[in-house]
């Protein structure tokens, strides 16, 4: 089943988890059992997988917001035990903070953890160009749409300076449009700032399109059921969802996933 | 504004804007209000007694501002004990709110004693403060806090407690301590909720300073208004409520201000100043 497990080559893994499993409500509910895999640096893994399967589960405890219940689980090589540095978070709303405008809600990460530079403020300003916001530096989010919101989520996100980026859904409140338009953007970026990424998605075409592996994880218990390789290199083009391979891929996540989906 | 606003209308008609028009109407209507008061009073179909003119009403507003002057005093004295008594107030009840709000325990206990003071007509209590505090300023500004304090208190307590629970979990992620997730999210997500509450303190204040005078008829202007009504001097006596009126006015808009300033990503031109403010402050950005 676990094929990086069975090969655990703990030098080039930037996330290993080993039997790692989460129960809540003293056992009653298991969100999560026994999963195992090893995640390569400056890959992209997507987690895809009907409501209630642990994908939350997992990433919060690699975020170190929740602690496991069992097995083992490092990033770095570090156990995780608490929020660390190094692992950035972004959710599915954009939990901005109303009375910041962009910029400053962009170096919230930096002040929580030190004194502001002029470096940082630029720094930020950049980022949210990067994100394509080149002009809403002094907006407050009330002023911006839904998918700017996001955006300058994700420039939060980029300004941790963390190399572990988890997302969680983080455009799946958005419209189609500006959803695929953001999961293109941020392919470009994640490898621009060559980041390890864990992206989860309710949409399987979606985790295909993004990811160089894609967990399927099932519920009840929420476990891995399988990891799928894709094969193509990123960044890639939105036409390679109407290739022939991208579609066998597909149908072979949805076999894996079957009546759910 | 209002509803009709929404509803269009040619915005010209003989050369007057809707504005204009609007509040010459709104004039008319006030001033005929008056003249109907005023003719009622005259042709002895109103107790002039207890319903005075409007035209000796206007006459002893000029006689408690400029001849005789002795308003003043007694506005400064009702003023300086709103001020104290709000302040008070306010920093009790916000204070209070925070610590309740933060600290689950406290919660859960003191919970039914807020429930019964809630209840409770706080203005009732004022008897009491006066037998224990005796009667002067003390007593007065005792009541004020009394009755101004709840508002605050409560809304603090409810904007501390109903934090947004996915950006608890943002900042605990960022690895932010219990200080800075106060400062930052907290605090900040508190102030619009604490000002509602500031802005209903200050109105009870006003209301609370006339009943500590009332009770203690020494100076204010609420003694000023119960020495007048039983005089019969009903002209002052309305001159003074008048004043009260346009005080309570003034205050609404002052808050109004304030709150505008203070919670400024609530409005637009609040977000427009302070944008403009930190682009200043920052310079340039580009790398
Ligand atoms: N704090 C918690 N307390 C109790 N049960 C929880 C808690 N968090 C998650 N669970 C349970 O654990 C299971 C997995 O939840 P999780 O949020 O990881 O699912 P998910 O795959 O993210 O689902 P979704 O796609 O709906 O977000 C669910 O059955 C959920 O009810
Ligand atoms: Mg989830």
């Amino acid at each position: 089943m676990n094929v990086m497990a069975s090969q655990p080559s703990k030098t080039d893994s930037v996330v290993g988890a080993q039997g790692l499993g989460k129960t809540f409500g003293g056992g009653a509910v298991v969100a999560l059992e026994d999963a195992s895999f090893d995640i390569r640096p400056g890959s992209f893994v997507s987690l895809v997988g009907p409501s209630g399967c642990g994908k939350s589960t997992l990433l919060r405890l690699i975020a170190g917001l929740i602690e496991r219940t069992s097995g083992n689980l490092q990033v770095h090589g570090k156990e995780v035990t608490d929020p660390r540095t190094d692992v950035g978070m972004m959710f599915q709303k954009a939990t901005l903070l109303d009375w910041r405008t962009a910029v400053e809600n962009v170096l919230l990460p930096t002040e929580v953890s030190r004194a502001v530079t002029k470096e940082d403020q630029k720094n930020a300003a950049e980022l949210l160009r990067m994100v394509g916001l080149k002009d809403f530096l002094f907006a407050f989010p009330s002023q911006l749409s839904g998918g700017m919101q996001q955006r300058v989520a994700l420039a939060r996100l980029l300004q941790t300076g963390a190399d572990v980026l988890l997302l969680d859904e983080p455009f799946g409140a958005l419209d189609e449009f500006t959803r695929e338009r953001l999961n293109v953007e941020l392919m470009r970026i994640v490898k621009e700032v060559q980041a390890t990424t864990l992206f989860v998605t309710h949409n399987i075409a979606e985790a295909i399109f993004l990811a160089d592996q894609v967990f399927v994880m099932t519920p009840r218990p929420g476990r891995i059921a399988k990891i799928v390789d894709v094969p193509f290199d990123r960044p890639r083009p939105l036409s390679i969802q109407t290739s022939p391979e991208f579609n066998t891929l597909v149908a072979e996540v949805r076999d894996i996933l079957g009546e759910d989906h | 504004m209002s509803v009709h606003d929404a509803i269009p209308m040619p915005e010209q008609r003989g050369g007057l804007s809707l504005r204009k028009r609007r509040l010459i109407i709104h004039a008319s209507i006030f001033l005929g209000l008056i003249a109907l008061w005023e003719i009622c009073s005259r042709l002895g179909w109103l107790d002039p007694l207890f319903y005075p003119r409007p035209s000796s009403i206007l006459h002893s507003f000029w006689l408690i501002y400029f001849q005789n002057a002795n308003v003043w005093y007694h506005l400064y004295t009702t003023m300086v004990l709103v001020l104290a008594g709000f302040i008070g107030g306010s920093i009790l009840g916000i204070g209070l709110g925070a610590l309740v709000g933060f600290n689950a325990v406290i919660r859960r206990f003191l919970k039914p004693y807020v429930i019964v003071l809630e209840a409770t007509p706080r203005i009732a209590v004022a008897p009491l403060l006066i037998a224990a505090l005796g009667f002067g300023a003390s007593s007065k500004i005792a009541i004020i806090v009394l009755v101004c304090f709840f508002a605050p208190f409560i809304n603090t307590l409810s904007g501390v407690v109903n934090v947004n629970e996915e950006r608890l979990e943002l900042f605990r992620s960022l690895g932010a301590s219990k200080m800075q997730t106060l400062r930052k999210l907290v605090l900040p997500d508190a102030v619009p909720v604490i000002m509602a509450g500031e802005r209903l303190a200050l109105t009870a204040a006003l209301s609370g300073a006339l009943v500590a005078e009332f009770i203690q008829r020494d100076k204010g202007i609420g003694s000023l208004i119960l020495v007048y009504s039983r005089n019969l001097n009903m002209a002052s006596a309305f001159a003074c409520i008048f004043t009260l009126t346009i005080l309570g006015f003034l205050i609404f808009r002052g808050m109004e201000w304030l709150d505008h300033r203070i919670a400024y990503w609530k409005n637009e031109a609040g977000m427009e100043r302070v944008a403009a403010k930190r682009a200043a402050q920052m310079g340039d950005l580009n790398v």
